[in-house]
């Protein structure tokens, strides 16, 4: 039994961490940077513990002083959040190796999903489909056109070490190919210090569906089903929602396909703990693994809500040596639920970060209405973190009252000194398309591009 | 506390020249200074449990901090003292060793990389300079106590 946690995060996840360790009676432990002394986080945790100055790399990224931080404050066990440490093998290895709980997969189980192209050749064994492409590294030009011409334009060219949508372009020709090839590489080693990269199909009108896995360690791996998150700006996710409009209405049975896939993964991985199985699907049904996410995720909410399982709470126990309790029997979907996913960002200004202090601030409610976030009246949104300030979760019974409910909690959502994407996001709900849940990730790009602006109307 | 406990500190205060009082209990901690030098005359400052020092609440439930951004005023200085701050989490030590003198006392001058104290952090012996020229004034922590980054050491008066 943890006495003791230290949240190594800030902003919405610490406080959604946080509430996770008041209802199991857990001690918690913030730690901050200069600029977040006014955070909600901070305020809500019993022990504060500054950690340095704003930039991430003197504060949240800072290994030493997030473990001295453990050590002086004695907590039993650090829940890294998302982003910052949370996928960092290192860390999780400092952690075990100073006899605190990294709350999460262990750091073998990290190592064998380390990169892109080592996830890849796992699905591979576990038989699972991933888009036709390069069988690892492609290292220079002529086996680049000769894989390019073995699976077809249009390709992808992909940083094994990339993320947030970075160090990817797309080839519909040798030219581009060759282009591509090498700029990608360029950029790859400038962002992550690998300028590795793999080739593999492009995928038209695709959709990105991942699924929710928990292992406990003890052999049982179960899913939680899916989430569709294919309404993303720049590789950037805006709504998210479950179940997926795709595999409700036109494939159902590939939620138990995908689900088995997903598994099948992870027993090869030995996961643990709380992650998530990227796949992306074509039209005609086709899956393909992309990748695994080693942590908890932004949008885990709608998961807790259409199977009312509380997954940040399950983190925690499955770190204490808590057996599953479920079964994958024991998951029942009921209902929809949506996700938007608040950014202090101006949508009509080419979503450029708008920070600064919230003066008026409420938030919508009501049945089916969930809010998580860390903004309050009077908060600074500083410039230094991304730019979510929190996310809006609407519940219904099916489809349709989930997406009203939303569009009436958008209405209601009241946030003045800051801009945010509500505006668009209300837009995206208004489109015929988007209802009819009939979208792949293209449908934000040609959304913009065909603007109806009388749509998007800008809040006072 | 209340104010008449505190109009009655101030009065004891005055009447016995203490100019300064610090009073620390399970969720309150009240601090009294008299103005130093046509400063600011028994400036008080009253906090609710900290949230931005480190301090181990005792309270089962703790007492919730308002959520609005507090203007708790720093405590009065004169207006050329600096601090020396921690750069690092750990524990503060002022000697090299239990059994040794500490390495500054008030009054002490120090110089840009005069060793000050060290703080422990995962067993290891750090000693922190003063980074300035001066002379030492107050000393701010507790030996043995843990510090966070930025915790003010000691208040140095530049020469």
């Amino acid at each position: 039994m943890f006495e003791k946690i230290l949240v190594a995060n800030r902003g919405e996840i610490a406080v959604r961490i946080i509430r996770a360790c008041k209802e199991l009676n857990i001690r918690t432990v913030a730690v901050y940077s200069e600029v977040d002394a006014n955070s909600m986080h901070v305020q809500m945790a019993d022990e504060a513990i500054c950690i340095g100055k704003a930039a991430a790399s003197e504060s949240y990224l800072r290994i030493d002083r997030i473990i001295s931080a453990a050590e002086i404050a004695d907590v039993d066990a650090i829940h890294p959040g998302y982003g910052f440490l949370s996928e960092n093998a290192h860390f999780a290895e400092v952690c075990e190796s100073c006899n605190i709980r990294f709350i999460g997969p262990s750091a073998r189980a990290m190592s064998a999903l380390e990169d892109k192209a080592v996830s890849r050749a796992l699905a591979k064994k576990a038989g699972v489909p991933i888009p036709p492409g390069s069988e690892g590294i492609v290292e220079n030009e002529k086996d680049a056109l000769a894989i390019a011409k073995r699976i077809g334009y249009p390709v992808m060219i992909k940083a094994v070490a990339g993320g947030g949508g970075r160090g990817m372009r797309i080839a519909h020709n040798d030219i581009s190919l060759v282009k591509g090839f090498h700029t990608a590489r360029t950029e790859a080693e400038k962002c992550f210090g690998n300028s590795g990269v793999y080739i593999e199909k492009f995928i038209e009108n695709p959709h990105h569906i991942e699924f929710q896995i928990l292992g406990d360690g003890k052999g049982n791996i179960i899913h939680l089903g899916e989430r569709d998150c294919s309404i993303q700006r720049r590789n950037q996710k805006l709504i998210e929602e479950t179940p997926s409009p795709l595999i409700a209405n036109k494939y159902p049975k590939l939620r138990e396909k995908m689900g088995k896939a997903a598994i099948r993964i992870a027993e090869l991985a030995n996961y643990t703990n709380a992650g998530t199985v990227e796949f992306i699907v074509d039209d005609a049904g086709n899956y393909y693994f992309l990748e695994v996410n080693k942590r908890i995720q932004v949008e885990h909410p709608i998961t807790e809500e259409v199977t009312g399982v509380d997954l940040v709470r399950y983190q925690i126990e499955i770190a204490m040596g808590e057996p599953l309790r479920h079964r994958q029997g024991d998951i029942k979907f009921t209902g929809h639920a949506i996700e938007c996913r608040v950014n202090a960002e101006n949508p009509f200004d080419d979503f450029r970060p708008s920070p600064g202090r919230i003066e008026m601030y409420y938030q919508p409610g009501g049945h089916g209405v969930r809010v998580d976030t860390h903004a309050y009246a009077g908060y600074t949104v500083p410039p230094t973190y991304d730019s979510m300030i929190g996310k809006l979760v609407t519940y219904g019974k099916d489809r349709r009252e989930a997406l009203d409910r939303m569009s009436r909690a958008l209405n209601e959502y009241m946030l003045t000194g800051v801009k945010t994407t509500m505006s668009f996001q209300q837009a995206i709900l208004q489109d015929p398309n988007f209802r009819r849940g009939v979208y792949s990730t293209n449908f934000v790009e040609q959304l913009l591009s065909g603007a109806r602006r009388e749509f998007i109307e800008e809040k006072a | 506390m209340d104010l008449k406990d505190i109009k009655a500190i101030i009065d004891l205060m005055k009447k016995n020249s203490v100019s300064e009082f610090e009073l620390e209990k399970q969720d309150f901690k009240i601090r009294l200074k008299r103005g130093m030098g046509g400063g600011n005359g028994g400036a008080v400052q009253y906090e609710e449990a900290p949230v931005l020092t480190y301090t181990p609440a005792p309270a089962v439930i703790a007492a919730p901090a308002s959520p609005t951004p507090s203007g708790i005023p720093a405590p009065a200085t004169a207006s050329n003292e600096l601090d020396v701050k921690s750069p690092m989490i750990g524990t503060f030590y002022r000697s090299p060793s239990p059994e040794s003198a500490a390495y500054v006392e008030v009054g002490a001058e120090v110089g840009p990389d005069t060793v000050v104290c060290i703080i422990e952090a995962m067993k290891v012996m750090n000693e922190i300079k003063a980074e300035v020229r001066g002379v030492i004034t107050q000393v701010l922590m507790e030996n043995g106590k843990p510090v966070e980054f930025g915790q003010p050491l000691f208040k140095v008066r530049p020469t």
